[in-house]
């Protein structure tokens, strides 16, 4: 009879390990407020599964957009370059990246760069390069150290005046 | 015949489990060491940001490895975490000696090795050195003060401007580490993580036993927790610190010492603030028929940390909270708001979005006071708010989900380690996208 009315009885295996049980008798212990509880802490948690899977997709869509940036700079610039700094819109609202690197072998940011922007879809690997700016040796890629735009970058004003 | 089976059956199934049990669980063991040392002896070989920059202090493990990329590094991470799973289903089948043992080894690969994964200790430097070395308040001002000092170029690119959020025991705790060297004070601060761990494993161990749980599950699951090993004990987190703090005021509560039990919880806040979460739980316990001693060992301690902190850094050592307001409006890319936001096709986490974090985490806490005033088990209550924080938190780093765990393997409340393993797994698993499409 005990067990009956015990956690077996409520659809638990009589083999389910015992910090599986643990937490059912509990729950028949607790009522109602147990069984909220255990709703919401399994609403949370599927709710934190599907972002946790919906942001690793997101960001290996993001990884190819940047190895197509990559490839997309070492196309347009003719040097195999390993060290590549890439910018992303920090605010996530577009897919406009910056990809930034030395003009001449050096260490990264060892020598003047040249930074690309880059729009649109990944097609057949590689972006369309938006125009773009220079960077003397060993800065970062700030507004006000930029020079010589060119392209569409330099209509939209991101090199100072 | 048909009985005489039936009642054979019974006694072949164990007898064969305990065959093969501490077999696997052994072998899972020894793939958890193996990774571990691949692990130290690749990044020994140096690779930023993976191996952040820093004094040499392993280049006597050099030439047997090779550089740690990332994608090796998540292969890595994902093989320790499976190995560990596997070992916290069969840890009834390890023996003391062999969990001692495994997590004895873990520790000791782990110190040896270069610092992983985070600059952090390297700002824990900077604001030794500053106070000792250069005269400079580090709640007053960042790492960038003492630029010409030879940490600088170590502390991470994000802290440079930013004072200490560290509480004034830890800050001073760190004093003596700084006329050591950069090398030394490392090799110190690595010393104060392990043994902040050591402290930490022996109070899971004993707090397990007081209530009646296994220790070697308790212990295995959190000295082998790959979060724990990698990122806490790698790079050399004072969270190991605060933990010991807390597995101290836990300990000491169940020996019945409250005013002692209080006052640690306000030392370890005063090595990092969060753990003081601990604090209205345990006044509100049922079994604290003491809270009058606990209010006064509270109140002893933070009025001694107070004098202490004012009298090294004025007043500017107790503005933790300040701190801590700063450092919650950060934003990083794995914490769960984010993805949330993600989920609902925001682009990030907005100001709103903050006030409706710190709602919803007032409701838990408040429903969390309520089940211990109630007579919920506040170990398990402490835990829940602990995991809670981190959950709702827009900066959320691997070390910060470490904190719920010794309580979750020492409470009854199961519900608690599965929530928090379950997190810890949703963490990794977010980190593998460079696994899954590799930028190159």
């Amino acid at each position: 009879m005990s067990s009956a009315a015990g956690p077996t009885g409520r659809g638990l295996p009589g083999g389910a390990p015992g910090w599986l049980r643990r937490p059912a008798a509990r729950l028949a212990a607790g009522g109602r407020l147990g069984l909220l509880e255990a709703s919401v802490l399994v609403l949370a948690g599927l709710l934190l599964a599907t972002a946790t899977v919906n942001d690793l997709v997101r960001q290996t869509h993001v990884n190819h957009r940047l190895t197509a940036d990559l490839r997309t700079w070492r196309a347009y610039t003719r040097h195999d370059y390993r060290n590549l700094n890439i910018n992303q819109d920090v605010r996530g609202q577009s897919t406009r990246d910056v990809v930034c690197g030395n003009t001449a072998p050096g260490a990264p940011k060892a020598r003047v760069q040249l930074c690309l922007q880059m729009m649109g879809p990944v097609r057949s690997g590689r972006r369309s390069v938006s125009g773009g700016w220079y960077l003397p040796p060993r800065v970062e890629n700030v507004r006000r150290y930029r020079y010589a735009c060119f392209g569409p970058a330099a209509a939209e004003h991101r090199c100072p005046p | 015949m048909s009985v005489a089976i039936e009642r054979r059956e019974p006694r072949v199934a164990p007898a064969r489990s305990e065959q093969w049990a501490p077999a696997l669980a052994g072998a899972l063991a020894l793939v958890l060491v193996a990774v571990a040392a691949k692990l130290v002896l690749d990044a020994a070989e140096g690779h930023r940001p993976l191996v952040p920059t820093s004094p040499d202090i392993a280049s006597w493990l050099r030439g047997v490895g090779q550089r740690l990329e990332y994608r090796d590094l998540l292969i890595l991470l994902l093989v320790f975490t499976g190995a560990y799973a596997g070992l916290l289903a069969l840890a009834r089948a390890l023996s003391k000696r062999a969990a001692l043992v495994l997590i004895g080894a873990l520790h000791a690969i782990i110190f040896a090795g270069p610092i992983l994964l985070s600059t952090d200790v390297f700002s824990y430097i900077a604001y030794a050195r500053m106070g000792v070395e250069h005269g400079l308040n580090p709640y007053v001002h960042g790492p960038i003060a003492i630029y010409h000092d030879p940490v600088y170029r170590y502390v991470g690119q994000d802290w440079k401007h930013v004072a200490t959020a560290y509480g004034p025991l830890y800050t001073l705790l760190s004093y003596p580490l700084a006329p050591l060297g950069l090398r030394g004070a490392l090799w110190g601060m690595k010393l104060e993580a392990l043994l902040a761990s050591a402290a930490t494993l022996w109070l899971v161990w004993r707090c397990a036993r007081a209530r009646q749980l296994d220790p070697v599950i308790a212990i295995v699951a959190v000295g082998a927790n790959p979060l724990y090993v990698i990122y806490g004990l790698g790079g050399a987190h004072n969270d190991l610190i605060m933990l010991a703090a807390m597995m101290a005021a836990v300990s000491l509560t169940l020996g019945g010492r409250d005013a002692a039990a209080a006052a640690s919880v306000v030392a370890g806040a005063l090595v990092k603030v969060t753990v003081a979460a601990l604090l209205p739980f345990m006044l509100l316990a049922r079994r604290a028929r003491h809270a009058r001693a606990q209010l006064l060992g509270a109140a002893v301690a933070l009025g001694l940390g107070a004098v202490m902190a004012v009298a090294a850094f004025g007043a500017h050592g107790l503005d933790l909270i300040a701190a801590l307001n700063r450092d919650a409006a950060f934003v990083s890319s794995d914490s769960f708001p984010t993805e949330i936001a993600h989920l609902f096709g925001k682009p990030g986490v907005f100001p709103v979005d903050h006030d409706l974090l710190k709602a919803a985490l007032v409701v838990i806490v408040a429903h969390l006071l309520w089940r211990t005033w109630r007579g919920f088990d506040w170990i398990a209550a402490a835990g829940w708010t602990l995991l809670a924080i981190a959950v709702t938190s827009t900066w959320l780093l691997a070390w910060y989900i470490l904190w719920p765990l010794p309580l979750a393997a020492v409470t009854r409340d199961r519900r608690l380690l599965v929530a928090t393993l379950a997190v810890q797994a949703m963490f990794i698993v977010h980190q593998t996208a460079p696994l899954l499409a590799p930028v190159s």
